[in-house]
């Protein structure tokens, strides 16, 4: 006992203690729910049977059925599509805004700074707003396109299926930017300035700069940047209970939407169960590819 | 070196470490007398930081003993250990004050606030700091943080104090001194002090007693001028002294009393003991023990100088043949590159070293 | 000459970041402006950028007539509870995580990195059946605040492991030879050095803990006791008219927040670029 208490006091025991206290805490709150969905992926889980651990055994029901849901090729194509092209103007966007940035003139860091102001909403205000930016009748949105003369007739945007999901989309991207940029920015600061000059000395041109020097030097930010935007997509649900619910009739629904919608609407919790298990799967294969592309030093 | 065994205050007894497979500290033997300013110097890397380290209790030690005051320290923690110690970044707490950084560890101790502020004005007039007790570290000089550093240690009145390359951060002159002001400081309070340093200067000049270490060992220790007159080996004599010694081989003639040197038109110098005759040898020669002549006088040997560095008080000649031998000449000395000068060397101050263990074969 | 391009350059550069800001802040300024238009002057065509007539009337109305106090009540105490749970549990496993480098470290810091990118709406069922069954569910407030705190305790770890890198270990050591024991070093010296690192990151937190949604939404039936997020969605409806006071809603929540972070920008985009996101 006393030597425990030395053991504390002053050897590695302290670390140890620190350490054990919040990998147990994430252990028992993160680590033991997800082998706990795998399990009931397997089992029936209703509102009848819910008040017990274990349920009755349902084999490969629930991911037969879930296969089988018509809604499934759906629900896969809009998953893609929301994360590829979330990600891809989250990037591009942010990255600009990075470069622009970057640049050394009078408020550059404060106004960069303002730009968080967008990250720090909870999302599901930030979906309201969109919710109302993008009306059909009476939105902000659709009054500037139609002065623009880029659309003739308001579209409407959440309740119509060609538009649901791009809606949505457009929230995501507005979330994402600021902390894509954010990163870069960081990326590009470390940016040794002498290679500028260096290469300024060698007659390169802005364009030149930027695919010899800034790319090739940001190229593990870069990856680490996408994969945690799609990591960041893929969590993404606030917006979607706040903008479409998925709807209209499944038009907006992805799968970590349906996942929810199945467990907590539909109270089919094996079934939501297999779809959070196929979905995690993916994103820790994202997250693999993530710190493998950050392996000096850990990011985010 | 006969020291009673109740004057020892430090005392390490085969001390080793290992980082995994690395051999940091290799059979550490020493001991260290009541009121000694011991030195540790060496390269980079030597094991002299991790040394004072395993001391302070910051580093455990695989196997072996240490001792402080007569007591084992092997499994006790820093805190009871009652050493102080300078680090080389001084180690301040930024969010204190100069007064809470001199007093912290009589605080921990429980010591009064009225005592501790007595402590921290006594201290303070004795590092020259009055003025600056109410400061933030950030707030003062490099030379003031180091003061700070100090006083910290000595309102302890520890059991010996540990200084890791305290003065490496600070210019050339302050270093000079600080130097000084740390020995005096020493002398006046009487305490035992382990002093690590890369700077051999520093080791020479500041300490009684000099321990040299490469690669986790001890090479030598003794007396400073003990090391420059007589290393133990090539690798303390290259070390010790600036610039270093010169490395010449050569063999030893039928005689037994000189030696030939492998260099330009091979010279034959007179040694200071007999040797077996046709022995390889190294031979070391300070380059400021070689004298100046003219070629042609008896004696002296020709050199052929490429390069000439003047300072002023002191001039640099490089010779051009290879091993380059570097030579200390007065500053008035008109030597001019391309010169041919005659150079001779006393008998005492001729080193000779095994080539293969690069042990001293000088009885000196 | 050079003097004179780079000050136009300057200027130009201005306005242009000028422009950005307003344009991507527009969503919250159009906020603000719907919920003080009155109830026509919402749906006027061509929009007004500016309310004609104020109407801090519908505030008035929000506050006492949509239960906000007590929503907003609820999301200060899951909030607070979650800021708690992950200071007390996360602080001192970021600190070992900034100290040490060995393979155990490395293991550790991966799992953390791992559990972080779970989605809180996938992992929101298995803590659903598996809390309903342990009863946890009599509490659901404090349920939300359990589960909820798994989800940000990994970005605090990661967030405050950076500001714990920057103290040197030096400090920590001297501490030890002055009599410290390691946790009195640990209390003394390095968590004083690191409070604003801290502080920052726990204060981004608080804010996750506001504004969160998914399991508040999944755990917590019980009207009473659910945050303003969830206060919120009781206005979509299919064919809502009443958009000045939704907006006015979000307002007074969304306010705190924007004013908090406008008051600590400086220090909240150093915690997050400082180190953290390097």
């Amino acid at each position: 006992m006393k030597a425990c208490a030395k053991w504390i006091r002053d050897g590695i025991g302290f670390d140890a203690l620190l350490i054990a206290m919040a990998l147990t805490y994430l252990l028992a709150f993160a680590g033991l729910p997800l082998l706990y969905n795998i399990i009931i992926s397997f089992q029936v889980v209703d509102m009848f049977s819910l008040n017990q651990l274990f349920h009755e055994f349902a084999g490969w029901d629930n991911y037969i059925e879930v296969f089988h849901d018509p809604a499934a090729a759906e629900v896969l194509w809009n998953t893609t599509l929301f994360t590829i092209v979330s990600v891809f103007f989250q990037f591009t966007l942010g990255f600009a805004l990075a470069l622009f940035f970057n640049q050394k003139f009078p408020g550059a860091t404060w106004f960069r700074g303002l730009f968080l102001a967008g990250w720090v909403m909870p999302g599901l205000v930030v979906g309201v707003l969109w919710n109302w930016l993008l009306s059909g009748d009476f939105g902000v949105i659709n009054w500037t396109l139609e002065t623009l003369g880029i659309i003739g007739e308001p579209i409407f945007w959440r309740s119509d299926v060609d538009y649901s999901l791009i809606s949505v989309i457009l929230a995501n991207i507005w979330y994402g930017v600021p902390f894509n940029m954010i990163l870069l920015s960081v990326g590009l600061a470390g940016i040794p300035e002498d290679l500028y000059e260096a290469a300024a000395l060698d007659g390169a041109t802005a364009l030149q700069k930027f695919t010899t020097i800034t790319l090739p030097m940001m190229r593990s930010t870069i990856g680490a940047v996408i994969a945690l935007g799609i990591i960041f997509t893929l969590q993404q649900f606030d917006l979607f209970a706040a903008i479409t619910s998925g709807g209209p009739a499944g038009s907006s629904l992805v799968a970590q939407y349906w996942s929810w919608e199945l467990s907590f609407r539909q109270f089919e919790f094996g079934r939501g169960a297999v779809i959070a298990v196929l979905m995690i799967v993916v994103v820790l294969g994202v997250t693999v590819f993530y710190v493998r592309s950050t392996r000096q030093e850990t990011r985010l | 070196m006969n020291i009673d065994d109740s004057t020892i205050q430090i005392g390490f007894t085969d001390v080793n470490k290992f980082y995994g497979a690395y051999h940091a500290l290799n059979s550490i033997n020493l001991s260290i007398p009541k009121g000694q300013f011991v030195a540790l110097v060496g390269p980079s890397g030597c094991g002299k930081s991790t040394l004072l380290r395993t001391l302070a209790g910051l580093e455990e030690i695989s196997s072996g003993t240490i001792n402080v005051g007569g007591r084992t320290v092997n499994d006790i923690p820093p805190r009871k250990r009652d050493l102080a110690m300078v680090f080389q970044s001084y180690a301040l707490y930024p969010h204190m004050n100069v007064r809470e950084n001199l007093t912290y560890a009589l605080r921990l101790k429980g010591v009064s606030k009225e005592i501790r502020a007595n402590k921290a004005d006594e201290v303070a007039a004795i590092i020259g700091l009055e003025d600056l007790l109410d400061r933030k570290p950030r707030e003062l000089s490099g030379g003031q943080r180091q003061r700070v550093a100090m006083g910290r240690a000595i309102v302890r009145e520890p059991q010996a104090f540990l200084f890791d390359e305290p003065l490496s951060n600070l210019d050339a002159s302050l270093r000079v001194r600080m130097r000084k002001e740390i020995r005096a400081l020493h002398e006046r309070i009487g305490s035992t002090s382990v002093y690590v340093t890369h700077d051999q200067v520093e080791a020479m000049t500041m300490a009684d007693h000099v321990v040299v270490m490469r690669a986790g060992k001890i090479e030598q220790q003794g007396v400073p001028l003990d090391l420059y007159k007589n290393p133990a080996n090539c690798f303390v004599a290259g070390f010790i002294g600036s610039p270093a010694m010169n490395f010449i081989p050569g063999v030893i003639d039928e005689s037994g009393e000189s030696v030939t040197l492998d260099f330009e038109e091979s010279p034959s110098l007179p040694i200071a003991q007999s040797m077996q005759p046709g022995r390889p040898v190294v031979v070391g020669l300070r380059p400021e023990h070689v004298e100046l002549g003219d070629a042609q006088s008896c004696g002296y040997a020709a050199i052929s100088i490429s390069s000439v560095e003047e300072t002023g008080s002191t001039t640099y000649l490089f010779s051009s043949a290879t091993p380059e031998l570097v030579i200390v000449a007065d500053g008035s000395q008109q030597v001019r590159s391309g010169d041919v000068i005659g150079v001779k060397i006393a008998p005492t101050n001729v080193h000779l070293f095994d080539p293969e263990t690069e042990v001293s074969l000088s009885n000196g | 000459m050079m003097g004179m391009k780079r000050i136009y350059k300057n200027q130009l550069l201005f306005i242009v970041a000028l422009f950005a800001v307003a344009l991507y802040l527009f969503p919250l300024y159009w906020m603000y402006t719907t919920s003080l238009k009155t109830d026509t002057a919402i749906f006027a065509i061509p929009p007004q950028l500016l309310p004609s007539s104020p109407q801090w009337q519908t505030y008035i109305d929000v506050w006492n007539g949509s239960n906000i106090v007590r929503y907003m009540s609820n999301s200060v105490f899951i909030a607070t509870g979650v800021t708690l749970v992950t200071v007390i549990f996360g602080s001192g496993a970021s600190y070992v995580l900034a100290r040490y480098r060995n393979v155990w470290i490395d293991i550790s810091l991966f799992t953390v990195l791992m559990l972080q990118v779970l989605p809180p709406s996938l992992m929101v069922t298995p803590i659903f059946v598996a809390f309903a069954s342990i009863g946890l569910l009599e509490y659901p407030r404090i349920a939300t605040i359990l589960a909820f705190s798994a989800k940000t305790m990994p970005f605090f770890v990661i967030l405050c492991r950076a500001a714990f890198m920057t103290i040197p270990r030096e400090l920590e050591e001297a501490a030890l030879v002055d009599g410290n024991s390691r946790a009195g070093a640990f209390v003394m010296i390095v968590l004083p050095l690191a409070r604003n690192g801290i502080l920052v990151a726990a204060l981004l937190i608080f804010m996750q803990g506001f504004g969160e949604y998914v399991y508040s939404a999944s755990l917590i039936s019980d009207n009473r006791l659910q945050p303003a997020s969830i206060g919120m969605t009781n206005y979509l409806q299919p064919n809502i008219v009443t958009w000045n006071s939704i907006m006015a809603f979000a307002a007074i929540y969304i306010t705190p927040i924007l004013a908090a972070f406008v008051l600590l920008q400086r220090h909240i985009v150093n915690g997050l670029t400082s180190g953290a996101l390097k």
